[in-house]
C-alpha cells in the first residue's frame, strides 16, 4: 500500500476504480450498515417523491383541469363510472397524460437501472446505457423497419428491440477476453460498434426521405409524446424482470467492485454475475430505446445522483436509481411539454437541464 | 438481504400492477370512444388521401389543421371560420396566424388538439405517422393527404372539400385551378423546357429530386430540374452545380431566412461564376412553392411568366 501511494504521487494521476472513487462520493454513509428497514425507508421516500411528481405531471398541461377534477376523474375512472366523466377530461387524463407518465416511468426506471449496471460492469463512472451501442443498434433496426415495412404498427418497436439484441450479442462476443467479459475490452468493443452503427445510421438517413426521416430524427433524440401501440403491461413485466435481475446481483456487484480477484475468493461467480448484469442492463436499455428513442443523460446522471445521496451500496443504488430515474423523467417531461406550450421540447434536453444542476449541487456539496 | 429483496420485489410488482392497469385503460377506452363517436353521429365513412377509411361526423364544424398547406386549402375553400386551430408554421392567409396554435407540424401538442374539440383533424406528409396514429387511438378522426404531383394536389383539395362537406365549393375551386393550369400549358406547349436549379436550402445545398411535387410544378411552369436524383431532397456539391450549369437558379424564400438574392450570390465564390448568376437569372419563387396547396398554381403562373416572358408577351398586366 505505501508503494502504491508512492507510485500514485509520483505518477501524478491516481488511478481510481469506480469503487474507490464512488466510495469517496458517499462519505460516511457508506459505512452505515444496510438494513431492510433502511432500504424500505429510502424506497418509500422516493416513491412518495415520485407520487408528487406524478400528481404535478397530471395537473400540468395545455388543457386546463384542476386537481379536484383530476381526482374526480381518476376516482370515477377507477371504479368504472365512465359515464360520469366529461369526455374531454377522460381523453386528457386517461388518453394522454397517464399513458405518457406511465411510459416515462418505464423508460426512466429502465435507463437509470441500466446506467447503474453498466457503471459497475465497466468499472467506469462515465458509462451510460448507450456507451455499448445498444441505442445505435436499436436505431438501425428502426430505420430498417421504416424502409422495409413503413406502415406496420408496432414494427418499429420490435425491429428496434431486435437491433438492440443483435448489437448486444455482437458486442458480447467482441468484448470477451479469456472466456469472460473484460471491462476494458467490452468498453472498447462497445464504443467501436457504436461508432460503426452511428455511421450506418447516417448513411441510411441520407437515403431515407420525407416523412420517414422526420420521424427518425425525433426517434434519435428521444420522445415520449406518442406512446407506442404496444401493450404497456408487457413492457412493465420486462422492466420488473430486468430491474429485479440486477437487484438480485447487487450484493455480488458490491464485492466485484472491490476487486474481481477478491470477489472470486469470497465465492462470487464473477463470470456469471457479469454476464447476467450485462444482459439485463442491455435488455433494459433496448426496451427503453425501442419505445421512446434514445433519451439522453438520464442513465448517466441518475445513478451518480443516487450514489451521492444514498451511498455506493448497489443493493440501495439499484432500486433508488430505478425510482429516481422515473422521478426525473416525469418532471423533465412535464417541463418539456409545458414551458413553451403548445410547442414540445425534446425530453432528453430537459432531463439534462433539470438533472445537471442537481448533479453539480450534490458534487460541490461533497467536495466542500 | 433475502427479506429486503422480497420487499423490493413486492414494490416492483405493485408499481407494475398499478401502472399496468393505469395504462391499459386507454387501449380499451380508445375502442369505446370510437364506438361512442360512431353512436353520436359519425354517420359517414370517407377514404382519405392515403387510402385509410375514417369515420367522421356528418357535419364538420370544428377543424384543426396540422400543416400550412392544409390551412391554406381550408381558407381557399371558404371554411376559415371552421378552422379552430392550426400550427405555428401556418402563416397564410394572415388570419391563420390568429388561430390558436397546437405546436409544430412535426410534433404537435396532442392535448392542445383535444382541448380544441375538433370534429376532424387534417394531416399531411410533413406530419409524423405517430401523431396520426395517436390521434386516431384517441378517437379523433384524422384525414391525411399526401399529394405527390400538382394534379394529385387538386385531387386532395377535392377530397378535403368532400370530407368537410363542401363538395360544391371544392369542385368549383378545382375547376378554376385546372383551367388556369390548362391555359399555361397551352401557352408553353411548344416551348423548350428551361433547365433550372431549385434551391431548397443553400448551405448545405439541398435541391429537389424527381418524384416531388415541386419537380412536377416546375414542368407545369415550363422548366426542368437539372438534378436527376431518385432521392427526394438530395444534397448537392458546388462542383456538381458548376458542371450542370443551370439556366436559372430558383429559390423559395423563407420569412426568417435571409433571401438568397442575386447580389448575395454575386459575392459568393463559385456561385458568382455560374452562367445563371452572371446573366442575372436568379428567381425568388414564393415560399408557396414548397406547399402543395391551391397557392401552388399562383407560383406556377408567376414562374412561367418569369421563365418564358415571350409566351406571355402580350398578356403582361392581365
Amino acid at each position: 500500500m505505501p508503494l502504491e501511494a508512492k507510485l500514485e504521487t509520483e505518477l501524478g494521476a491516481p488511478k481510481l476504480s469506480v469503487a474507490q472513487q464512488s466510495g469517496s462520493f458517499a462519505g460516511t454513509r457508506a459505512f452505515r450498515p444496510l438494513t431492510p428497514r433502511r432500504l424500505l425507508l429510502i424506497c418509500l421516500m422516493l416513491l412518495a417523491v415520485l407520487f408528487v411528481a406524478v400528481v404535478i405531471a397530471l395537473r400540468m398541461g395545455t388543457y386546463p383541469i384542476s386537481i379536484r377534477e383530476i381526482v374526480l376523474t381518476l376516482f370515477d375512472g377507477a371504479i368504472g363510472r365512465r359515464a360520469e366523466i366529461p369526455s374531454d377530461y377522460w381523453l386528457v387524463v386517461f388518453g394522454l397524460r397517464l399513458p405518457r407518465i406511465a411510459l416515462g416511468i418505464l423508460v426512466g426506471a429502465a435507463l437509470s437501472t441500466a446506467g447503474a449496471g453498466y457503471q459497475a460492469l465497466l468499472r467506469n463512472p462515465l458509462a451510460d446505457p448507450y456507451v455499448l451501442g445498444v441505442s445505435s443498434g436499436a436505431a438501425v433496426g428502426a430505420i430498417i423497419s421504416l424502409i422495409v415495412v413503413p406502415r406496420l404498427p408496432g414494427a418499429i418497436q420490435i425491429a428496434a428491440f431486435m437491433g438492440a439484441v443483435a448489437t448486444i450479442s455482437v458486442v458480447y462476443f467482441l468484448g470477451r477476453r479469456g472466456g469472460q467479459l473484460d471491462s476494458a475490452t467490452l468498453l472498447l468493443a462497445g464504443i467501436v460498434t457504436a461508432s460503426f452503427l452511428s455511421a450506418v445510421i447516417m448513411f441510411l438517413m441520407t437515403t431515407l426521405s420525407g416523412r420517414d426521416l422526420r420521424g427518425m430524427s425525433f426517434w434519435l433524440m428521444g420522445d415520449l409524446a406518442t406512446p407506442p401501440s404496444v401493450n404497456m403491461g408487457w413492457l412493465y413485466f420486462l422492466l420488473a424482470i430486468g430491474v429485479g435481475t440486477i437487484f438480485g446481483a447487487a450484493a455480488d456487484l458490491n464485492l466485484i467492485l472491490t476487486g474481481e480477484q477478491e470477489a472470486r475468493h469470497l465465492g462470487v461467480n464473477v463470470k456469471r454475475v457479469k454476464l447476467v448484469v450485462y444482459v439485463a442492463a442491455s435488455v433494459l436499455t433496448g426496451l427503453a430505446v425501442s419505445v421512446s428513442g434514445a433519451i439522453g443523460f438520464l442513465g448517466l446522471l441518475v445513478p451518480h445522483v443516487m450514489r451521492m445521496m444514498f451511498g455506493t451500496d448497489y443493493r440501495v443504488l439499484i432500486p433508488a436509481s430505478a425510482i429516481g430515474g422515473a422521478i426525473l423523467i416525469v418532471l423533465a417531461d412535464t417541463l418539456a411539454r409545458t414551458v413553451v406550450a403548445p410547442t414540445e421540447l425534446p425530453v432528453g434536453a430537459m432531463t439534462a437541464i433539470a438533472g445537471a444542476p442537481l448533479f453539480i449541487y450534490l458534487m460541490r456539496r461533497r467536495v466542500r | 438481504m433475502k427479506r429486503s429483496g422480497a420487499i423490493f420485489a413486492a414494490f416492483i410488482v405493485a408499481v407494475a400492477a398499478y401502472a399496468g392497469t393505469a395504462c391499459c385503460a386507454p387501449e380499451r377506452f380508445a375502442n369505446t370512444a370510437q364506438g361512442s363517436a360512431a353512436r353520436m353521429g359519425a354517420d359517414r365513412v370517407v377514404i382519405d388521401g392515403t387510402g385509410r377509411r375514417i369515420a367522421i361526423p356528418a357535419a364538420i364544424d370544428r377543424v384543426v389543421s396540422l400543416a400550412p398547406n392544409l390551412t391554406e386549402t381550408v381558407y381557399a375553400l371558404g371554411l376559415g371560420d371552421k378552422l379552430v386551430g392550426d400550427t405555428n408554421e401556418c402563416d397564410k392567409p394572415l388570419a391563420a396566424k390568429q388561430k390558436p396554435h397546437v405546436g409544430e407540424p412535426v410534433d404537435p401538442n396532442l392535448e392542445a388538439i383535444v382541448a380544441l374539440r375538433p370534429d376532424l383533424v387534417l394531416a399531411t406528409a410533413i406530419n409524423r405517422m405517430e401523431t396520426v396514429d395517436a390521434l386516431t387511438r384517441l378517437g379523433i378522426p384524422v384525414y391525411t393527404t399526401d399529394p405527390q404531383t400538382v394534379l394529385q394536389m387538386l385531387q386532395s383539395v377535392l377530397g378535403l372539400a368532400d370530407a368537410m362537406g363542401v363538395h360544391e365549393q371544392g369542385a368549383k375551386l378545382v375547376a378554376q385551378l385546372r383551367a388556369r393550369l390548362d391555359s399555361i400549358h397551352a401557352r408553353l406547349a411548344d416551348r423548350p423546357l428551361q433547365h433550372v436549379l431549385f434551391v431548397i436550402w443553400d448551405d448545405p445545398l439541398i435541391t429537389i429530386g424527381q418524384n416531388t411535387f415541386i419537380e412536377d410544378a416546375l414542368r407545369w411552369a415550363g422548366a426542368e430540374s437539372v438534378v436527376l436524383s431518385r432521392q427526394k431532397w438530395p444534397q448537392l456539391s458546388m462542383e456538381e452545380v458548376l458542371r450542370l450549369q443551370p439556366e436559372y437558379i430558383l429559390y423559395a424564400a423563407h420569412e426568417e431566412q435571409s433571401p438568397l438574392t442575386l447580389e448575395d450570390l454575386r459575392g459568393r465564390p463559385v456561385w458568382r461564376d455560374l452562367d445563371a448568376v452572371e446573366m442575372g437569372h436568379v428567381v425568388n419563387v414564393s415560399e408557396e412553392a414548397l406547399r402543395p396547396s391551391p397557392g401552388l398554381v399562383d407560383v406556377i403562373e408567376n414562374l412561367a411568366r418569369e421563365l418564358h416572358p415571350n409566351a406571355f408577351g402580350s398578356q403582361i398586366g392581365n
